[in-house]
């Protein structure tokens, strides 16, 4: 598994919720930093994986538990 | 974007795709025209759905109160923080309405007509009715 840097709960947040949650905080991060997001919006992996490509993130993986999105994310450039 | 109702059911949708497209860099702009207008009105705070959704507001209302849901207007002054947002507030209704420039909200970036956001939305790749 990824080594976290930076954890960010958006968890009940409906969408845009946890991709604005994500947007602030990685747009914070710096390039190589991995942020590991935890989203109960079943839009979330989708969203931030079309997000990340958008603006040349690196979508690494995500997985789900009970409905808990665990969604981990490598901050390339500065968003 | 044209936001031309001031309820719920049509300013979160818009509020919601602006936003989102912020953070993927996207120009966004916002035209308020007619009783999306009224959103701007200083003084104003939009709180209820289109009639024909009244059973929805409990639920609406609950989802912000909890934080679920941001208000609409917090997630506007934070897309806003990107730099990409710009909304606009038709003049046509301004006069119809007779609200000045004073009575409009502060996060109002420029007081416009039909034309001036024609050609800007002639430039625009996505150009969404609300």
């Amino acid at each position: 598994m990824y080594k976290v840097d930076i954890e960010v709960d958006a968890k009940y947040s409906f969408c845009p919720g946890p991709l604005l949650k994500l947007f602030d905080y990685a747009q914070k991060a710096k390039p190589g930093q991995i942020i590991k997001l935890i989203a109960t919006d079943p839009a979330a992996p989708d969203d931030v994986k079309n997000w990340a490509e958008s603006v040349g993130h690196e979508f690494l993986i995500f997985n789900e538990k009970d409905g808990v999105y665990e969604i981990y994310i490598k901050i390339i450039g500065s968003s | 974007m044209i936001v031309s109702s001031e309820r719920l059911d049509k300013l979160y949708p818009a509020i919601i795709l602006a936003s989102s497209a912020c953070t993927m860099g996207w120009d966004v702009e916002l035209f308020f025209t007619f009783f999306g207008l009224l959103a701007l009105k200083k003084g104003y705070q939009p709180s209820s759905l289109s009639k024909d959704y009244n059973e929805y507001n409990e639920i609406l209302n609950e989802a912000v109160s909890k934080g679920s849901m941001p208000k609409w207007d917090e997630l506007l002054i934070k897309a806003k923080e990107t730099n990409k947002l710009k909304i606009f507030a038709c003049t046509t209704t301004m006069g119809l309405f007779k609200i000045g420039k004073n009575g409009i909200k502060d996060f109002v970036d420029d007081f416009v007509g039909a034309v001036t956001f024609l050609g800007r939305s002639k430039e625009s790749d996505i150009n969404l009715f609300f």
